[in-house]
């Protein structure tokens, strides 16, 4: 029986949405060489992106090959590991950039990342328990309670942009989990009301991050990097000035371009052309995601898929947004392009869980 | 189990989420769009304006030479202490104990900075310093000059106040040199940069400046450079500068601010963040050094010029005075000296606060050009004026005789009297006009012009130019007429700034300025340089020169010619005639029989002059002016109520064929043969004795092509 299933499995497996992930690591590679080039402190960091990638697709295929059902038992254990590896990053976590947002096991690594893999699953695992009493009321309530600790302990790292990330992310899930619009409505007024509240609980950095978005000029020095990545993008044209031959990047007028500036690095040296041919390849991807999530053989996985797409797409639009002066500037990754191995390995690690549903859609085995 | 109204529900929310995914990219490529295409041409623009510069590259002002070739302006290094952010030490002790000992390095007193050309600014004479020119008739009336562009030297700061610099430039880049000191001793700088290798982050940067070897010798002429004044620097910049460019602000240095410049040359770079060069681009524009001047001037004859003044000063007990040669043949100025001076290379460093402030509250104004700015009243010197213009108008011939006599009004002692002019029978009410020589008991008699020249007789020239009794004199109109013709009243039109035009009165402009009319008494006043006649001792020069040469009246000159950098001429500056005098040559020359007479007549008022080896002509002039320094509402005067006088002193030599010509003045010094005369005795003498070495004189550091003296052949006259 064994090889006859398998090989059914990898019929179902999704080789579009894989190609189109080897295309966006493969572009970020290129553009965080590009982006580090002419510096030689981050000269480091492509080799380093590369071993990820590899690190990850092999966690990837792994994770695929893997039921995702074995995990549907595991909702607790992983609600414990998430929750104790954001407490540990407050004892042992390394502060940098003003924020302890690092362990250092060897390589600094970011369990916020981890973590919002993780809460998905046990989000997922706690809507499709429930499905039906989703209707009501206290178990809406008991899905926000699920969710709410891990945002809180990422918000208090701070790392405000993540805890916003995760906290759209379990939104939608529990909207696609099947929540009444009566209920939406009602977490939405109350959201709104306790808005004042938030405000005044932002770090000052934070606020003033904002307050730069809605006036640019209200600022010189800290609307600089905003400035130079308008410039960047802007100067690109149709079609670019070529690879290695951004001036923005390459002399280092743009900063932070390895990582939440690379889309500006892009559109910088691809033009027009490149950017969009971007922007089609992260929306070929949520379109696979979403048509796994909607061939699913059950809720949980579905709601896992669903949880994936939203992550990609709500760090996507916020990164390129920020890029493009539609959203404040924040420390959220492009995801599968910026440097960085704590998420670039979780995507993947995420990416080979909704191919383990795509693999096991459907419910006939023979 | 699984009811089928769930997933239903799931999916129709899985396609909101589709639609979402769909806005936002949407949106996200309509921003795009709207950036890269639409506003492109704006973000190229800027990205373009972020790496590239353009680095000018300053052109190497001219240099001034004397006529023999010696340096009189030149460019040395200049030395200025920057520091390099990045370079520095991070440890916090260690960079103090680098910025101490740097400190330590700059404040160290160096021999070659103390002020080298120093004359006191307590006044020589010892007089009170209290304020003057309440009346309209006074020593100087040109303001000093406003202070712009003297750059004001600052202190050096401390540690803290350098730490405070260093952390607010370092903020903008840690790269860029920020400049903490400028114009160093060379001293200093030689020994930061001995010591560089114990001050990491220190450099020492080389800048061109001005250095004038001659320094309070031809401050005057040559003048000085600094920053551009604050209030035209856009001025400037339209024109092409850069906001830290100096410019000439006085003197010759300002006059040929153009041809001096060059042009500066040009670098386009790529620059990166920090603004470190990464690349050039395209092919840099070399500069193109600016052009020299030769001067007219002989800094040896100027050296002469100076200590026969200085002499003259020192003897008349006065710090103020005047002394000007030029060749009569074509309007060259061979030297021009005006005392006291300032060192103009203490401008071209940045001057301190103190000295500046010594300079401007000195009231002999030391940084007036007192030979073209100053206006005094000229004393007998003027009276070649009328001398020549009744000549001309026929009012007299040379054998006609005029004068105060027995005859005229009993008594020959150099006294008339004039008629008052509503009670011409009324003889108590005439008003006496006295010669210079009334005060020995005499008078001169009845003499001819040439002899009136000679002894300066006041009575002659009374009679000349305002009549008397039956004799009709020349009259204000003419004798104005004839003044403006011999330049008063105008500009002369020297290569120097803040000329001024001096003065040539008319009745209207009595009527304008006191609401009385014009009296002969008036017309007397003026034909002996009195009264309200105001010239500049250059003014007086130039006329006398035209009687010399026989009616040329020419505009001087400082400059004979421009050179480029290799020493090849560029352009000789022909002499230029402002106007040939409509004047008999024979009647001219009766005016220089009569200054040869004052020299070599044993009775004339010049006979001192007289030298064995050379013929000189000369006249004397001395001056009286109202001024109230005790500033007790009157003009001061002397013990015996006399006013007191500047001491003029005009010559030309030789005679027979002139080569120089001299204007004298010692503002307050007395009787002009007492005062000048000795002065201009002392240039003549050295003038005509070439054949002995004056002083040593520097030679020029650069060779130039050898200069022919300049003379009268190759002028277009």
């Amino acid at each position: 029986m064994g090889w006859t299933m398998v090989s059914r499995r990898w019929r179902d497996f999704d080789y579009v949405l894989l190609v189109v992930t080897l295309f966006l690591i493969a572009i970020g590679v290129v553009m965080i060489y590009s982006a580090t080039v002419n510096a030689p402190e981050l000269e480091e960091l492509t080799r380093r992106q590369l071993i990820y990638a590899v690190v990850g697709l092999g966690l990837m295929g792994l994770t695929a090959v893997i039921d995702y059902r074995l995990l549907s038992s595991l909702g607790l254990v992983l609600y414990c590991i998430t929750l104790g590896m954001l407490g540990v990053v407050f004892i042992v976590g390394q502060v940098l950039v003003g924020a302890q947002r690092w362990i250092n096991l060897g390589l600094s690594i970011q369990p916020s990342e981890l973590a919002k893999l993780l809460t998905i699953i046990v989000l997922a695992k706690f809507l499709s328990d429930h499905e039906e009493d989703i209707g009501r009321w206290r178990y809406v309530l008991m899905a926000l309670a699920i969710l709410i600790p891990p945002v809180v302990l990422i918000y208090l790292q701070p790392h405000l942009s993540s805890a916003i990330v995760l906290t759209a992310v379990g939104a939608v899930m529990i909207f696609v989990g099947g929540i009444r619009w009566l209920h939406v409505t009602m977490i939405g007024l109350a959201g709104a009301a306790a808005a004042p509240v938030l405000w005044f609980s932002l770090k000052g950095y934070m606020q003033k991050r904002v307050l730069i978005f809605i006036n640019p000029q209200g600022d010189p020095a800290a609307s600089y990097n905003i400035e130079q990545a308008l410039t960047s993008i802007g100067s690109g044209g149709w079609l670019g000035k070529g690879f290695l031959h951004g001036s923005q990047s390459q002399l280092g007028f743009l900063r932070v371009r390895h990582a939440d500036f690379i889309f500006s690095v892009i559109a910088e040296e691809f033009g027009l052309v490149g950017s969009l041919l971007l922007l089609l390849l992260l929306f070929i991807m949520l379109w696979r995601l979403l048509r796994i999530a909607e061939m699913a053989r059950d809720d949980f996985g579905r709601l896992i898929v669903v949880g994936m797409a939203t992550l990609i797409f709500v760090q996507s639009v916020i990164n390129i947004g920020m890029n493009v002066h539609l959203l404040p500037v924040t420390g959220i990754p492009l995801p599968f392009v910026s440097h960085g191995g704590s998420s670039l390995v979780t995507l993947l690690l995420g990416l080979g869980l909704a191919q383990s549903v795509a693999m096991r859609h459907r419910k006939i085995e023979f | 189990m699984v009811s089928s109204q769930r997933p239903r529900r799931s999916m129709s929310r899985v396609l909101l989420l589709r639609i979402a995914v769909v806005l936002a990219f949407v949106t996200l490529a309509g921003q795009l769009w709207r950036l890269q295409i639409v506003q492109g041409d704006t973000f190229r623009w800027r990205a373009n304006n972020n790496r590239f510069r353009v680095l000018p590259e300053p052109a190497a002002r001219g240099v001034i030479y004397d006529r023999q070739g010696s340096i009189l302006a030149r460019n040395l290094p200049r030395y200025q202490v920057v520091i390099v952010p990045e370079d520095l030490p991070e440890e916090e002790v260690e960079q103090a104990r680098v910025l101490r000992r740097l400190i330590r390095l700059l404040e160290t007193p160096s021999p070659t900075s103390a002020g080298a050309n120093g004359h006191s600014p307590v006044p020589a004479t010892g007089r009170s310093p209290s304020l003057e020119e309440t009346l309209p008739v006074t020593e100087t009336t040109a303001a000093s000059p406003a202070p712009s562009g003297a750059s004001i030297a600052p202190a050096f700061p401390s540690l803290e106040e350098l730490q405070a610099q260093i952390s607010e430039a370092a903020r903008e880049s840690v790269f860029r040199p920020l400049l903490v000191s400028d114009n160093i001793p060379r001293d200093a700088a030689l020994l930061i940069q001995e010591e560089s290798g114990n001050l990491p982050g220190i450099q020492v940067q080389v800048q061109p400046r001005r250095e004038y070897p001659s320094g309070a010798l031809t401050a005057a002429i040559v003048g000085y450079t600094g920053p551009i004044p604050r209030e035209s620097v856009d001025v400037y910049v339209e024109q092409g500068y850069a906001q830290t460019d100096e410019i000439g602000l006085v003197g010759l240095e300002a006059t040929f601010e153009d041809v001096l410049r060059g042009e500066a040359g040009y670098r386009a770079i790529v620059v990166d963040v920090y603004g470190r060069e990464v690349r050039g681009i395209g092919s840099p524009q070399s500069p193109v050094p600016g052009h020299n001047l030769v001067l007219t001037i002989d800094l040896e004859l100027q050296r002469a010029v100076e200590e026969a003044l200085r002499n003259g000063l020192q003897a008349a007990y006065r710090r103020a005075g005047v002394a000007i040669a030029m060749d009569p043949r074509n309007g060259a100025v061979l030297a021009l000296v005006t005392l006291p001076s300032y060192d103009n290379n203490l401008f071209a460093q940045g001057i301190s606060a103190k000295a500046y402030a010594e300079l401007t509250e000195d009231l002999d104004y030391p940084l007036v050009n007192h030979a073209i700015s100053g206006i005094y009243p000229p004393g007998s010197v003027f009276k070649i004026i009328p001398a020549a213009a009744a000549l001309e108008e026929e009012v007299i011939t040379p054998r006609t005789l005029l004068g105060d006599s027995e005859r005229l009004d009993g008594a020959n002692d150099g006294v008339i009297w004039l008629p008052n002019k509503y009670f011409p029978w009324d003889r108590r009410q005439d008003q006496p006009f006295y010669c210079w020589v009334h005060k020995l008991g005499y008078g001169h008699g009845r003499i001819n012009v040439v002899t009136a020249l000679a002894v300066s007789c006041d009575v002659f020239f009374y009679q000349l130019s305002g009549g008397h009794v039956r004799f009709e004199g020349l009259g204000l109109e003419t004798l104005d007429q004839y003044a403006q013709l011999f330049g008063l009243g105008q500009l002369t039109g020297i290569d120097l700034p803040a000329e001024n035009p001096g003065l040539v009165p008319d009745a209207k402009w009595k009527r304008q300025v006191y609401g009385q009319s014009w009296v002969t008494g008036d017309t007397y006043n003026i034909a002996i340089g009195q009264g309200f006649v105001l010239v500049t001792p250059l003014q007086m020069l130039n006329a006398t020169v035209a009687v010399a040469n026989g009616g040329y009246l020419y505009r001087p000159r400082l400059v004979y010619r421009t050179t480029d950098a290799n020493g090849e001429v560029l352009q000789n500056f022909a002499p230029e005639l402002i106007r040939e005098l409509p004047i008999a040559r024979e009647h001219l020359e009766v005016v220089r029989q009569g200054m040869y007479e004052a020299v070599n007549w044993e009775h004339g008022t010049a006979a001192n002059a007289a030298l064995p080896n050379v013929t000189v002509a000369g006249k004397t002039g001395t001056a009286e002016f109202f001024i109230d320094r005790n500033q007790d509402g009157w003009p001061d005067r002397d013990a015996e109520g006399n006013l007191p006088t500047h001491a003029w002193f005009t010559a030309f030599a030789p005679y027979e064929d002139p080569e120089i010509a001299l204007v004298i003045l010692i503002e307050g010094g007395g009787e002009g043969s007492k005062a000048a005369l000795p002065v201009a005795v002392e240039i003549l003498q050295a003038y005509f004795a070439p054949e002995e070495p004056l002083e040593f004189t520097e030679t020029a550091g650069q060779p130039i092509e050898p200069t022919e003296p300049m003379d009268g052949v190759d002028d277009g006259q």
